[in-house]
């Protein structure tokens, strides 16, 4: 059985022969442990094609090892691949920890927004910036994607909403609490700087390291394009996790 | 001073009567503590894996024991064969020196024992722990807190029945010493090993498997996991067991031997005391464990706390019921009232050392907090801020044992007494909580390794948090127990350093023993005395950091060529690391455990008894220094980094979670390894020279 991934950490459309939980693990640390690292990837449509990306090739040099051992990559493209993926191809999310422990997570109705002021959004492709927000998840990825008014509109994007904890309702005196963000003086600064100001949002960190703590995770990963819009994958709440992935929800937790 | 030398007569019976009920009291304590294996073990095992799991970290303990008491068999032979020898040149005692080696391996023996029997239990407690903890928190906290009091028990009773009956044996102090030599010398091996081998799977299972592969505590993936299991067993059960079961026997004979020296004046019966009191803290015990419980939503940490203050009164009541009645029907003062007053000073003191550790190492208070959110700004903060708690955790301490020191020297004095036979006594008292303090000592590592079985083994996340409800208690147990173990060792040392030099001035044909810090050799003495826990300190914990690396590659090694490990579908060789960690540890702890048995002697026969004395007071001093402050500030970064793990200051994967978990790395072998060890080795160097006083006070080369 041979399946297509779209890992968005990095960008990439994969074909392989392993499952996806061995696939999220082999790809999280690697066969000989040299690599190392969470990853975040949706299972595509075996049959999606497009003629800008060779997949059927790579599918075709998705073969066993002379071993017997499985194919565990084929790399059909390493950019540009979110943009040509309707949305209908995309199957089951899957977030990986950095040690290999894998939660598939499916789609759902709904944007999520709880209407608090103030988001913090975790670019994830095609660019990573970490970026401060009074838009909701729907009206920032339209923005992204359809802004009227900005220059720099994105053919897809995905995304995750992170948690601001207290800072979203003062970050100026919030506490941190457990929010292990980088430079908490400047997302401080960011926050009342998007909320005082006429600008809808603002990069916190333009070179944001392509990984994030699942932890932190508050509505979940969201992906679309300007044809097909956005659609939502919610990470279950924490005491389901911990009931039913108590595996995946303590390594998220590290 | 001979019991038979002494003009005694009804006085004599009467003491070797106290010898019986001792031994008597010592039988019931172990029978009791049997009573409590024989029910630990009747509790339900669990499931397969979970039975599996416990084997593998039984088998592993098991196989150190085994190389750790075959160095041992080799150490307590040679030692006692050069006893047997060295102190047979008396031709007015010409089987001392045979007295002595029999007394000094029959201390060997039981402090290898009470370890080995409350590891044995442990090793059997933790999956039923575990496994009671799945049906509610007082059940698991019955099993584990059971399985501590077989230890604290059994070794309480060991070390009584063993004293009591050398005692009526010989009738000479000098001779139950050797048992406390016996019981020192093994438990230096067994701590210090135990210590080495524990930081360096914790420190080797966290660094790759946590830091580089993000592996979660527990996780049966890590190599290193069983090791880091085995370790908590070695290093806090059968470790931290022989520690202080030496600290409470060199306690007991300290007094015993200043008892002796000043019989003659304030008579024979001072010489029991110490044993006297003993017994009365076994039979505290006896009580004060029949009402440790946790009901339905209890607070663990609070029992803990309860049965030692409930056994603290139980202690002084019986003590001032028995001075009472003893004085009252013997109508005269047999046990003089300063002795109880220093004996209470004592008891009262070593709690409140305890518990006033507590509070630089609990993260409900200020300086633990402090270095968890100063952790933010870099690990350089981390590092200072703690090292500077760990500094100032020492004043209330030092204050205490100043205080104690004082309370019951001048009680002591002022009822009569000679001073320094009431801080002697002081020791006895804050170590007569010994069954209760070990008890709650031993819960720590047998629940630790019931969370760690609950997870390997795939138990519910119930089950995992109500473990770990159970492991923070015991953390603060340990913390408390730390404190009070190394004042307790303290005072002891004090008492054994009097006891020096009285040995000195008696062999010396009773010419006053005065220690001048202007003599040169006195103050040479004193430093090189101070030279010895640094450089202690220094050798174990590179010792540590040595077999850490080794493991460390070892663990690569097996992820390198093993890629089903971390997938899940292939076991680590669990083995290679146990291995590595148990012949480092035998390996390493040899030279350091050396120096406490040859420096003093190289001081003493080479620069005299005055040099010698200086080199106790020097490592004494520096020793309970260095003691408090690592074990103080090694507790501090492990309880800052387990605030931020428990969601503040960022959590776990923030700057502050990273700075703190260098803290903690940097903190591991100074709480665990060279902290703990620091109270044995001083009292292995002033028991080496108590017992070979009277030869340094004849044959020395200058002074």
């Amino acid at each position: 059985m041979r399946h297509l991934y779209l890992s968005l950490m990095p960008e990439a459309l994969i074909a392989s022969m392993l499952s996806p939980e061995e696939f999220g693990n082999y790809y999280a640390v690697g066969a000989e442990r040299t690599t190392q690292g969470q990853a975040v990837f949706f299972e595509i449509d075996p049959e999606f094609r497009h003629p800008e990306i060779p997949v059927e090739e790579a599918l075709a040099r998705c073969m066993p090892h002379a071993d017997g051992g499985p194919k565990r990559t084929v790399y059909a493209s390493v950019y540009r691949v979110l943009e040509r993926l309707p949305l209908s191809v995309l199957g089951t999310l899957y977030l990986v920890t950095k040690d290999g422990r894998t939660l598939g997570v499916e789609r759902a109705s709904g944007s999520g927004d709880d209407g608090t002021e103030l988001h913090l959004y975790h670019e994830l492709a095609p660019v990573r910036p970490l970026v401060v927000s009074r838009l909701g998840p729907e009206h920032f990825f339209s923005l992204l994607t359809r802004g009227p008014d900005t220059l720099l509109r994105l053919p897809a994007v995905s995304f995750v909403e992170l948690r601001l904890g207290e800072l979203a309702v003062d970050p100026k005196h919030g506490s941190v609490g457990d929010l292990p963000y980088d430079n908490i003086d400047h997302l401080r600064s960011c926050l009342e700087q998007v909320r005082s100001k006429e600008v809808a949002l603002k990069v916190v960190d333009r070179l944001h390291p392509g990984s994030f703590s699942y932890r932190t995770l508050k509505n979940g990963l969201f992906v679309g394009n300007s044809r097909d819009g956005v659609a939502a994958y919610p990470l279950p709440p924490a005491p389901t996790l911990k009931e039913n992935y108590y595996s995946w929800w303590k390594s998220a937790n590290m | 001073m001979q019991w038979k030398e002494a003009e005694v007569g009804k006085v004599y019976m009467g003491n070797d009567l106290w010898l019986y009920i001792g031994m008597g009291f010592g039988l019931v304590s172990i029978a009791a503590a049997l009573g409590y294996y024989r029910w630990v073990f009747r509790q339900d095992e669990g499931s397969e894996k979970a039975k599996h799991i416990a084997s593998l970290i039984k088998d592993g303990a098991s196989t150190y024991l085994a190389m750790l008491y075959r160095t041992l068999i080799i150490v307590a032979l040679v030692l006692g064969v050069a006893i047997a020898i060295i102190f047979s040149g008396d031709p007015g005692r010409p089987y001392h020196g045979i007295y002595t080696a029999i007394a000094f391996g029959f201390g060997a023996l039981c402090s290898a024992l009470a370890g080995y029997l409350g590891m044995s239990i442990a090793v059997k407690a933790n999956v039923r722990t575990a496994t009671a903890c799945g049906r509610s928190i007082g059940d698991g906290f019955n099993v584990a807190y059971k399985a501590g009091a077989v230890l604290g028990l059994t070794m309480v009773g060991i070390a009584v029945f063993g004293m009591c009956l050398l005692f009526l044996i010989f009738h000479d102090a000098e001779i139950v010493l050797g048992f406390s030599f016996g019981a020192s010398s093994l438990a230096l091996l067994a701590k210090a090993g135990g210590g080495i081998f524990t930081k360096t799977a914790d420190i080797a299972a966290d660094l790759t498997g946590k830091v580089e592969l993000g592996i979660p505590e527990d996780d049966p993936r890590n190599p290193a996991v069983i090791a880091d299991n085995v370790g908590d067993n070695v290093g806090d059960v059968a470790g931290m067991g022989a520690d202080i079961f030496d600290s409470y026997v060199a306690a007991a004979v300290a007094s015993m031997l200043l008892g002796a020296s000043f019989a003659a004046t304030i008579g024979i019966q001072y010489i029991v005391l110490p044993l006297i009191l003993c017994t009365l803290g076994i039979v505290s015990a006896l009580i004060g464990l029949r009402f440790v419980k946790v009901g339905p939503g209890g607070k663990p940490g609070k029992a803990l706390n309860s049965a030692t203050v409930m056994s603290c009164v139980i202690f002084a009541v019986l003590a001032t019921i028995l001075f009472a009645v003893v004085n009252g029907l013997a109508g005269e003062v047999v046990f003089n009232w300063g002795a109880l007053i220093a004996t209470i000073s004592g008891l009262g003191i070593g709690v409140i050392i305890g518990f006033t550790t507590d509070y630089f190492t609990n993260d409900d208070k200020k300086p633990v907090r402090h270095v968890a959110e100063i952790s933010a700004s870099g690990t350089g903060l981390t590092i200072i801020t703690g090292l500077s708690y760990g500094f100032v955790s020492m004043v209330p301490a030092i204050i205490g044992i100043v205080a104690a020191t004082l309370v019951s020297y001048f009680s002591a004095q002022a009822f009569g007494l000679p001073g320094i036979y009431g801080v002697g006594i002081a020791a006895v008292g804050m170590l007569s909580l010994t069954g209760v303090v070990v008890s709650n000592d031993a819960y720590g590592p047998i629940v630790d390794n019931a969370k760690g079985i609950a997870e390997m083994s795939g138990m519910s996340h119930e089950v995992v948090e109500t473990a770990d409800v159970l492991d923070s208690a015991g953390n603060t147990a340990k913390a408390i127990t730390k404190g009070f173990s190394i004042s307790a060792a303290a005072l002891t040392v004090l008492a054994m350093f009097s006891a020096y030099t009285q040995a000195i001035q008696k062999y010396s044909g009773g010419v006053p023993f005065v220690l001048d810090l202007q003599n040169p050799l006195v103050l040479s003495g004193v430093l090189l005395g101070c030279l010895v826990p640094p450089l202690f300190s220094a050798l174990v914990m590179l010792a540590v950091t040595r077999n850490a690396f080794t493991m460390i590659g070892e663990i690569r090694r097996q992820f390198k060529s093993r890629p089903g490990i971390m997938a899940g579908t292939e076991l680590p060789d669990y083995n290679a690391c146990v291995g590595i960690a148990s012949s480092g540890a035998l390996k390493s702890l040899v030279f350091p455990a050396l120096l406490a048995v040859v420096l003093p002697l190289a001081v003493g026969f080479i620069m005299g008894p005055s040099a010698l004395g200086g080199f106790l007071g020097g490592s004494i001093f520096v020793g309970v220094v260095f003691a408090l402050f690592m074990s103080n500030a090694g507790g501090l970064w492990d309880n800052a980094k387990k605030y931020i793990e428990a969601g503040n200051c960022g959590g776990p994967g923030s700057d502050a979670h990273k700075a703190a978990v260098v803290g903690d790395t940097v903190g591991d072998p100074f709480k665990d390894t060279a902290g703990p060890s620091i109270n044995t080795l001083i009292t292995v160097m002033s028991l080496v020279s108590s017992l070979f006083a009277p030869l340094i006070a004849q044959y020395h080369l200058f002074g």
